[in-house]
């Protein structure tokens, strides 16, 4: 993508948000559903404040920071790859891309670690609500994160092809889906394994 | 750079979250975990999605979303 066309789109408009209209719209309902069911998690755990407490015990927080710190970090390396795509180091911006993925890759062992782990205590989706919800919310989180590696992987491939340009709106866009992956985490891991 | 200063104070405000989780002062507690959790949600969505660029609308839209649910967040658990 040339500096030229990187110029011509206007961020300040309205109607074009780094990314676009449609991939903004989707973060602002995903954090609303995200809310909306985390705020029915603290309502049932302010009705049964004991149960949830001895629960959320059984939960390990440091595996809460470290996936806090691949994301955060791939994140990082996101935007770096954006920022060398839209200066059109495309070789930069593919490597950049590769470690992104890669602090997806990690996030998704450590979780399928926990969930090994929760699964041989015998802590399913069953077990009693907190853990219905803490299944229901965590899976939900997991399957963003794989769709937003699908998205990172066929960016990753279409850089390789200099006959197939990615537009630079396409670009931002699967950079602004992986972002909301760690939006999305940001407001579920306080209050999952956090708060009292 | 400014993105690994970005990158910096969020790891370091993670680590703030991790260390409040030890407070013995619930009430407290709370309002600092979400607090910061809202803190670093805005620094990501405004320096790594470059929200920071985009028209007055959509950083509005952002922050009532995230606003409404701290304070409904705050009214419950009080």
């Amino acid at each position: 993508m040339s500096k030229e066309a990187t110029e011509s789109i206007d961020s300040k408009s309205l109607w074009y948000p780094p990314g676009g209209l449609l991939i903004w719209s989707l973060v602002l309902m995903e954090l609303f559903t995200f809310g909306v069911a985390l705020i029915a998690f603290m309502v049932s755990s302010r009705n049964d404040p004991e149960a949830f407490h001895a629960s959320r015990l059984l939960l390990n927080p440091t595996f809460g920071v470290i996936n806090t710190i691949f994301l955060l970090t791939s994140g990082y390396f996101m935007a770096s790859s954006v920022d060398q795509f839209k200066r059109g180091d495309h070789p930069r911006a593919r490597r950049f891309l590769a470690i992104t993925m890669l602090g997806g890759v990690l996030f998704l062992a450590l979780k399928a670690v926990e969930y090994h782990e929760k699964i041989q205590h015998g802590l399913d989706l069953r077990y009693d609500t907190f853990f219905t919800y803490y299944w229901l919310l965590t899976s939900f989180h997991v399957m963003h994160v794989l769709v937003g590696l699908v998205i990172l992987t066929y960016l990753f491939v279409r850089l390789k092809n200099p006959d197939k340009p990615i537009k630079t709106e396409d670009y931002e866009a699967g950079g602004v889906f992986w972002h909301m992956c760690d939006l999305i985490w940001l407001i579920l891991f306080p209050v999952i394994y956090l708060l009292v | 750079m400014k993105n690994i200063i970005t990158l910096g104070v969020l790891l370091l405000l993670t680590a703030a979250a991790f260390s409040a989780n030890t407070m013995q002062d619930n009430r407290y507690l709370t309002l600092t975990v979400l607090g910061l959790g809202a803190v670093k949600l805005f620094l990501v969505a405004f320096q790594f999605m470059e929200l920071k660029k985009a028209h007055l609308f959509w950083k509005t839209a952002l922050t009532i979303v995230v606003g409404l649910f701290l304070i409904i967040s705050c009214i419950i658990i009080h």
